[in-house]
């Protein structure tokens, strides 16, 4: 890796370092900070601002790094889609806006990607389908862009974990747009990293502590899925796009069937999917006693075992069982870690028996 | 004329009992037991050397495995048992659920009876590591939905079994009639100067559960008695440090292990009081113990250690309620106290009683083919049905 590639992160790390301490004071009188509640993890109101720092430092860092091409103006309806998304969710961030509300603005931006030609045009081998008719690709990218931008937005629950998600979820498509010889697609994901380590400096700090808010997970998650439409598109061979369908898989499988399982299970008890309770997969491994660090480095490193699984498995076999292998082991550790919730709660209970004869 | 039946007796150390509370109930059940049925125990080769192993002991039958029956030797030791005696037996009486994770082939494919005694929520105990508390969770559930009947030592388990699992557990828990009141000698009070005077005592294993730090504490706050405490302090950290720490008071008699009986009886006996730190195991086999020696205890107020004494002892929770307790006892209301326990034990804790509850569990288990509900019959109903009939209200149990 020369100087000059690592140039667009270097870059986008120093604006966010720059940025944020700033943006920090602004939010505070303006309010745009997240206030604690009883189910939340934090006792003391953070300013809300990394999606807005992480977003400017990472466009900035992508436009100083590349010479103007105009080949560049074909993303610029995405970088409006964007503001639009990241403005959303600063107003949502301060003033609650209502879910309906936020599902069909994403909708929206979702099918307004379909028309600019980023799309899900094939499924690449997995059941042995691969191209599909236009209305399957319409609804296919609608349930995936919103799906993931929401499964991602609810990852975000204690320090680290969405943008440690997001740095490996960049990392991986970093990978692949070298192997695709993209180099905008290359110098983008550069640039989110950069900024999303610059975010974690402060998310992790404990004096000058920032959240990313809704805006900043909707955008993320949203240029996450984007960008693996968008690569998967212009892979340039057949092995090389399965490959990049299992490494996004990998990445996002986790968030996703964490929230398909968190909403079946709540309707499943008669209550709203929306329904506020601790029974994601960060309170998951919360309840299993580690502290808020070493469960985000346990939830990351599950990405991490996943995505080996994903790349073993297709190295020896094929696509198809691939994916299913991912799926079982993260099933396995759902049900370990679920297992390991209901033993504390029958301790607390049983603590509470003893002590009320 | 009841017929014999052939009982396999699984999970123990072993007869002759030198061990623990299972090893004592077991030589007490082929005592009591050993002439209506044909009993065979599964000892532990690894305790009893080759030299003095027998065939046959008090009319039981003797079969040795070549692994230890604690720890975690005590899956295969408990799955070989019990493989064992599928050939022979006709009930299955368990002693811990280390080996149940093979009860639901050994409840689907063949027709022999399961007893399976869960001891006291073992999964919660701080001495096990995470990987044996996830697998005694695992094994306890397995163990009371594959079995006829489980047994726990305690009612305050059996609330807990019937949350967890809406299922009925059995009660039994154990006999102190082993014990001994022992006459002070002149040699005795050579060896413990503290015999001729009143002294609080305390017999068990040195583990923070039990409280042993708090109570040598409190005695050091209080001048009500001296206190006299015996047990294992060298064989952890926790009790090295505290015998260190708490030698030096000169009313603290801090004693290590006692194994003859006799000699262990003259010291518990003769106190004026038992201080019982326990905050975990259901019944345990000391406390009872001290009650038929008609000992005035103090307690741990956790809910097992209130069933056993049936509410009439003294409880503390804290070092601050203890220091409160022991300041405000008198001499009549301990002996008062002593009475009551000793009638308890009398009345719940011999081992031909516990035997005879053995005795009716193992014909129940030979005539049942589903365990018990907790849920009353009314609750199979559907809920329509109750509707037409305008008896709805019979769903919610809280009516009554």
């Amino acid at each position: 890796m020369t100087f000059s590639t690592l140039l667009p992160l270097l870059t986008s790390l120093i604006l966010t370092i720059l940025i944020i301490p700033v943006l920090r004071v602004v939010a505070i009188q303006i309010g745009l900070t997240d206030k604690p509640n009883i189910r939340k993890v934090h006792a003391t109101p953070i300013p809300l601002v990394g999606g807005i720092a992480v977003f400017a430092a990472a466009t900035l860092s992508f436009s100083l790094s590349m010479t103007f091409d105009p080949t560049i103006l074909i993303y610029k309806n995405l970088f409006i889609a964007l503001v639009i998304l990241l403005t959303m969710g600063v107003i949502d961030d301060r003033f609650d806006l209502r879910a309906s509300f936020k599902l069909i603005v994403q909708l929206l931006l979702a099918h307004y990607t379909f028309t600019v030609g980023i799309k899900i045009e094939s499924l690449y081998g997995l059941f042995g389908i691969y191209d599909i008719p236009t209305w399957g690709q319409y609804i296919l990218t609608l349930v995936i862009i919103t799906g993931v931008v929401n499964a991602y937005n609810l990852m975000d629950g204690i320090d680290g974990l969405a943008g440690g998600l997001g740095i490996l979820g960049f990392t991986m498509l970093t990978l692949f747009a070298i192997i695709n010889s993209h180099v905008q697609m290359t110098v983008l994901s550069l640039a989110f990293i950069g900024a999303l380590v610059g975010f974690l400096k402060f998310n992790f700090s404990k004096s000058q502590k920032i959240f990313m808010g809704d805006a900043g997970s909707l955008m993320i998650g949203f240029v996450l899925v984007v960008a693996s439409i968008h690569l998967l598109q212009i892979s340039t061979t057949k092995s090389n796009s399965a490959f990049v369908l299992i490494g996004i898989i990998s990445i996002l499988l986790l968030p996703v069937i964490d929230a398909i399982r968190v909403f079946r299970a709540r309707l499943k008890k008669g209550k709203s999917p929306f329904h506020a309770d601790r029974t994601h997969l960060h309170h998951l491994v919360l309840s299993m006693g580690l502290k808020h660090r070493a469960s985000t480095m346990s939830i990351l490193f599950m990405v991490l075992t996943i995505s080996s699984v994903g790349f073993f498995l297709y190295y020896y076999t094929n696509t198809n069982l691939a994916i299913l292998g991912m799926m079982i082991a993260l099933i396995l550790m759902i049900n370990l870690l679920q297992f390991n919730s209901q033993i504390q709660t029958w301790k607390e209970k049983i603590k509470m028996m003893e002590a009320n004869y | 004329m009841q017929t014999k039946k052939k009982i396999a007796i699984i999970g123990t150390v072993g007869v002759p009992a030198n061990y623990g509370g299972f090893e004592t109930l077991t030589e007490h059940l082929i005592e009591d037991l050993g002439d209506k049925h044909h009993l065979t125990v599964y000892c532990s080769g690894k305790k009893y050397a080759k030299a003095e192993r027998v065939k046959e002991y008090k009319g039981a039958k003797l079969t040795y495995l070549p692994l230890d029956a604690n720890g975690i030797q005590s899956i295969p030791y408990d799955t070989l048992s019990i493989i064992h005696s599928l050939f022979y037996a006709d009930v299955l009486l368990i002693l811990g659920v280390a080996g149940a994770w093979i009860l639901p082939f050994v409840k689907w494919f063949t027709n022999k009876k399961i007893i399976i005694s869960i001891d006291g929520i073992e999964w919660k105990r701080d001495k096990w590591n995470i990987l044996a508390k996830w697998y005694l969770f695992w094994a306890e559930g397995l163990a009371v939905k594959y079995s006829h009947i489980d047994i726990s030592d305690n009612e305050a388990i059996q609330d807990y079994t019937a949350a967890r699992y809406g299922s009925l557990s059995r009660i039994i828990e154990y006999g102190a009639d082993h014990t001994m009141k022992v006459p002070i000698t002149t040699e005795a009070i050579e060896q413990y100067s503290f015999l001729n005077n009143p002294y609080a005592f305390k017999v068990c294993r040195i583990e923070p559960e039990n409280n042993v730090h708090l109570i040598l504490e409190a005695f050091t706050l209080t001048d009500i008695m001296p206190l006299v405490i015996v047990g294992n302090w060298d064989k952890s950290q926790y009790g090295v440090e505290l015998k260190e720490k708490y030698s030096k008071y000169a009313n603290i008699y801090i004693l290590d292990p006692i194994y003859n009986q006799e000699k262990l009886d003259v010291l518990r006996s003769n106190a004026s009081l038992y201080v019982h730190g326990h905050t975990a195991g259901g019944t345990n086999p000391s406390l009872v113990e001290a009650m038929y020696l008609g000992l005035p205890i103090i307690a741990n107020s956790v809910s097992y250690n209130k069933v056993t004494t049936e509410n009439k002892a003294i409880y503390f929770n804290s070092l601050e309620t203890l220091i409160h307790e022991l300041d405000n006892i008198y001499t009549s209301k301990l002996k008062q106290i002593g009475i009551e326990m000793e009638q308890i034990a009398k009345r719940r804790y011999t081992w031909s009683h516990i035997a005879q509850k053995y005795q009716l569990l193992v014909d129940e288990a030979l005539a049942i083919k589903t365990k018990i509900a907790v849920m009353p019959e009314i609750s199979t109903l559907k809920n329509k049905a109750l509707l037409n009939s305008g008896l709805a209200h019979f769903k919610t149990f809280k009516s009554f």
